[in-house]
């Protein structure tokens, strides 16, 4: 973990040495899916509780009626989350709805095993009242894990649906008078590249002064270190990356 | 440096084969549904998409291309690598040979279960026998009293919609206690034996006190056959907390998390073994154990589920498979 990059991801590696990162899911963003989770199956419970009342309404089998419903509850209290994760792959509905997935530590799919042993131990995360002890447990965990999941050895992700973005381009095209003030090559070590990059993606949604100052933070040492003057640093950034991001063509 | 192509060249030259994988992956199901000749174009157009993921980090192409390639290689990862699919045979492995096998490699830990449940329910029933008002140190008289009016009058039957009201609850309520028994056992196994001696502690309380009241022949009618499926299922329960927690504490050489994995599917099997257990427990508690059968009959129906369940749970996936499973 010693180049581990402060933010909520996790790198795995595979047996064929590639090396992905998945953004983790925080409490937050579970505990939407678990709400989400807790309406289906109480509307699930509801319609069929409405159903069974109308339908055995009058005749002789209200308190059979009753016995359905305490199994349904009792299904919908421990296997709701066993059904969903095995069928699609770890997500329940809520997961899908919140691109959560419930994956094994090394990137691989959960077991059946595995889900079964995270959705049980769920009674413990549970304890002594609405996820207490799961919530501190995930608190102080790397990967926000709870009890179940360390038990089982899985963890939540946020399924990543980026699509293929349009390259980055310098508007409007730098002209060659704004590239003969600056050297030929410029090479920006990666850090510093991403860092201009999300700025750059970012600079129509932003006010002129706001991003000229945000600008301003990374442009001076960058102009002491080319030995070279600026006089808009969003533009000079939008030039450094240009010329950075031209290698090899 | 130089020997990089420039990025849009990069993706220009390479984006269709990114498409190709994520068409294949959101699209049409799980792989080995496909045609032979897809699934090895998926492999190949996989390695290539690694190659490619490799190589725009190491080129230092822009932070949105490596999340993408991150993206739909991770999802391609996870399609290739899928989990066996479920299927049915794996419940009746799990009935006929997985259940009775992890059972007996952990029986160490079913018999500290059985022990902390039985032990704790024994003396406590006889000792309320003895005097009653020993029950009252673990249930309040008010409910010990209900209980005992409960059984005061013969097993005469109910109405079959009152059964199924029955049948509901046991399997909602004792599955339940079951399950949290086991939950808690990752507590270093403190919540199991938590559990495991609090349940025997109030149901010795219970039999010895309606014992007490002269309703004896009642409850031990009413529980015997059920009682077999009920109790052993809450001792296994409890028995696989016991061993999650265990393997919190000796943990063999391996971090305590790899340790508590490597029990998982024993934990599993164990567990779903014990709830089809409740389950039958459950249908007898509803439906057989009120009727107005006559005792002896019952007695008789205890005596053998017992024994067939003590031999399916010494005998059953017996054999060479078993002794090359323990090697592994």
């Amino acid at each position: 973990m010693d180049d581990a990059p402060l933010d909520t991801s996790t790198e795995i590696e595979t047996p064929e040495h590639i090396r992905f990162r998945y953004q983790l899911a925080g409490p937050a963003r579970r505990g939407v899916a678990y709400l989400i989770d807790l309406v289906i199956r109480g509307a699930v419970f509801g319609v069929l509780a409405l159903l069974l009342y109308f339908t055995a309404h009058g005749l002789d089998f209200e308190e059979a009626t009753t016995g359905v419903l305490l199994i349904v509850l009792f299904l919908t209290e421990w296997f709701y989350y066993v059904l969903f994760e095995s069928l699609w792959d770890g997500r329940s509905p809520g997961k899908r709805m919140c691109g959560l997935r419930v994956i094994k530590e090394g990137g691989y799919p959960a077991t059946f095993a595995d889900i079964v042993v995270r959705n049980l131990v769920r009674g413990a995360d549970f304890l002594p009242f609405g996820y207490a002890l799961g919530l501190l447990v995930m608190s102080a965990d790397h990967r926000f894990r709870r009890l179940g999941d360390l038990a089982a050895g899985t963890m939540v992700v946020v399924e990543e649906h980026a699509a293929l973005t349009e390259p980055l381009r310098i508007k409007p095209a730098p002209t060659p008078a704004e590239l003969a003030t600056l050297p030929a090559r410029v090479i920006l070590r990666a850090g510093e590249l991403e860092a201009i990059e999300l700025f750059l993606r970012r600079q129509g949604a932003l006010h002129p002064e706001r991003e000229e100052e945000l600008a301003e933070l990374l442009a001076p040492t960058q102009a002491q270190r080319l030995g070279v003057r600026y006089q808009h640093a969003g533009r000079f950034l939008a030039l450094l990356f240009h010329l950075a991001t031209q290698r090899g063509s | 440096m130089s020997s990089y192509p420039h990025q849009d060249a990069f993706v220009a030259a390479r984006s269709a084969e990114w498409r190709a994988v994520e068409g294949m992956v959101i699209t049409g199901g799980p792989l080995y549904r496909r045609p032979p000749s897809e699934i090895a174009r998926f492999a190949t157009l996989y390695r290539n998409l690694c190659g490619d993921l490799v190589h725009a980090r190491s080129a230092g192409y822009t932070s949105d291309l490596v999340a993408y390639l991150d993206g739909v290689a991770g999802r391609a990862h996870g399609a290739l690598h899928r989990a066996p699919p479920f299927r049915a045979r794996a419940f009746v492995d799990l009935v006929t040979t997985a259940l009775p096998r992890a059972l007996r490699r952990q029986r160490r830990f079913h018999a500290i279960a059985a022990l902390l449940f039985f032990g704790p329910l024994l003396a406590l029933a006889i000792a309320t026998v003895l005097d009653p008002t020993t029950a009252e140190l673990v249930l309040p008289r008010g409910q010990l009293e209900a209980m005992s009016q409960m059984y005061a009058d013969e097993l005469s039957g109910r109405s079959e919609g009152a059964d199924a009201a029955m049948a509901g609850f046991y399997v909602n309520n004792n599955i339940g206690i079951a399950f949290r028994c086991f939950a808690t056992g990752v507590l270093f196994g403190l919540g199991a034996v938590f559990f495991l001696v609090y349940n025997g502690l109030s149901i010795g309380a219970t039999v010895g006190f309606v014992i007490a009241s002269g309703h004896g022949h009642n409850i031990l009618t009413f529980i015997c056959t059920h009682g077999v499926f009920e109790l052993s299922a809450l001792v296994i329960a409890g028995g696989a907390g016991l061993q999650m927690g265990y393997s919190l504490i000796s943990t063999g050489g391996r971090t305590r998390l790899g340790s508590i994995r490597a029990q998982v599917p024993d934990l599993s099997t164990t567990i779903l073994g014990a709830a089809v257990m409740l389950a039958i427990a459950a249908g007898l508690e509803a439906f057989w154990s009120p009727s107005s059968i006559p005792a002896p009959i019952k007695w008789a129906t205890a005596a053998l589920s017992a024994s067939l369940l003590l031999a399916y749970l010494l005998l059953a996936g017996r054999g060479p498979t078993e002794q090359a499973e323990a090697r592994r």
